[in-house]
C-alpha cells in the first residue's frame, strides 16, 4: 500500500501488552473473537462466528445490540492476504445499499508488529472512505483521514 | 451542494490542494502569492480554493486589498475532529475490550501455568 492511495483510509494503531500470536488469535479464533469484538452495548454471539483463515477464506459474524436484538450488523469479509501472526487483509462487498451504485468494496488490513518488551503493535487500516459511501457511513465526506489527521491533531489540541 | 455545516467543512477538506494550503497556514498567515508558490497552478485557481476554505469558515482573509493575507481558523477543524472521533470510537472501544481480553487470557495462563500460544494451526 503506497501513500498515494492512502488518502481515504482510517488508520488506527494500538500497542497491546501481549505477544503477537495472542493478538492474532483474538481475530482468527471464533471463541476469542466472540468474547471481545464490537463496541460496548453490542455482542457477537458465538454461534454467528465462522472463520476460515486462508486466502479466499472468510470471516463471518454478527454484532447484535444488547438492548434491541433487532439491531444487528452482519460482517462477511473475504481474506485476500494471510500471513500467520503477521498480516490479515480482508475485503467486504456491499450490495443493494440505498444510494450506492452497484457494488462497493471495502478493505480492512490488520498488521501485527513486534514491540519491545514482548508487546504487539496492531495497525488497522480500513477504507476506502469515499463520498459514495455516504449512505453507509451515514455521512460520506470523510474522504481524507490519513492526510487530515496530522493536521487536525496539530490544530485541535 | 452540501448544506449542513459539517458537510461544507469536509467537502472543503476533501481536496489535497486545500489541505496543503491549510497546512501551510498552520505556520502563519500568507498572501495568495505565497500560498501559490508550492503549486503548479494559477493564482486565480488558488483564489478559488481560498474562497471555498473561507466559505467553510476554515480561514479568514484580511481586508487590505493589496496584501490580502489568509489566516487559519481552528474552530471548524475542532468540529471536524469531534465528528471523526465519534467515528473512531467503534475501534477505540473494541480495542479496549480486546486489551482487557488479552490481559485476562494471560492472567489465566499464568495461574494455570499453561503456554497461551496456540500450537495447532487453524488452516487445513
Amino acid at each position: 500500500m503506497t501513500d498515494s492511495i492512502a488518502t481515504d483510509e482510517l488508520v488506527i494503531e494500538r500497542v497491546f501488552d501481549a505477544p503477537r500470536e495472542l493478538v492474532y488469535r483474538a481475530f482468527t479464533d471464533p471463541d476469542q473473537l466472540a468474547q471481545w469484538f464490537g463496541p460496548v452495548g453490542f455482542s457477537v454471539p458465538r454461534d454467528s462466528v465462522d472463520i476460515s483463515v486462508t486466502v479466499g477464506g472468510y470471516q463471518r459474524f454478527v454484532m447484535v445490540n444488547d438492548d434491541n436484538p433487532e439491531w444487528s450488523s452482519p460482517v462477511d469479509a473475504t481474506f485476500t492476504e494471510v500471513i500467520e501472526n503477521e498480516l490479515l487483509v480482508g475485503t467486504e462487498e456491499f450490495e443493494g445499499v440505498p444510494g450506492l451504485q452497484g457494488q462497493t468494496s471495502m478493505y480492512m488490513r490488520l498488521e501485527f508488529h513486534d514491540e519491545a518488551g514482548g508487546k504487539t503493535r496492531l495497525v488497522i487500516r480500513q477504507g476506502p472512505y469515499t463520498p459514495e459511501m455516504e449512505p453507509m457511513a451515514r455521512a460520506g465526506w470523510e474522504s481524507s483521514f490519513t492526510k487530515l489527521e496530522p493536521l487536525l491533531t496539530a490544530l485541535a489540541g | 451542494m452540501p448544506t449542513d455545516r459539517l458537510s461544507v467543512i469536509f467537502s472543503a477538506l476533501a481536496d489535497p490542494t486545500r489541505r496543503a494550503i491549510l497546512a501551510r497556514l498552520t505556520e502563519g498567515d500568507a498572501t495568495v502569492t505565497e500560498l501559490a508558490e508550492p503549486f503548479e497552478i494559477s493564482l486565480p485557481a488558488i483564489s478559488r480554493h481560498l474562497k471555498v476554505l473561507e466559505g467553510a469558515g476554515l480561514i479568514v482573509r484580511s481586508r487590505s486589498a493589496q496584501w490580502r493575507s489568509s489566516s487559519l481558523r481552528a474552530e471548524p477543524l475542532r468540529e471536524a475532529t469531534a465528528w471523526m472521533d465519534r467515528y473512531r470510537q467503534f475501534w477505540d472501544v473494541s480495542l479496549d475490550r480486546l486489551d482487557a481480553h488479552l490481559q485476562r487470557l494471560q492472567q489465566q495462563a499464568v495461574e494455570s501455568d499453561v503456554d497461551p500460544t496456540p500450537t495447532e494451526r487453524i488452516s487445513p
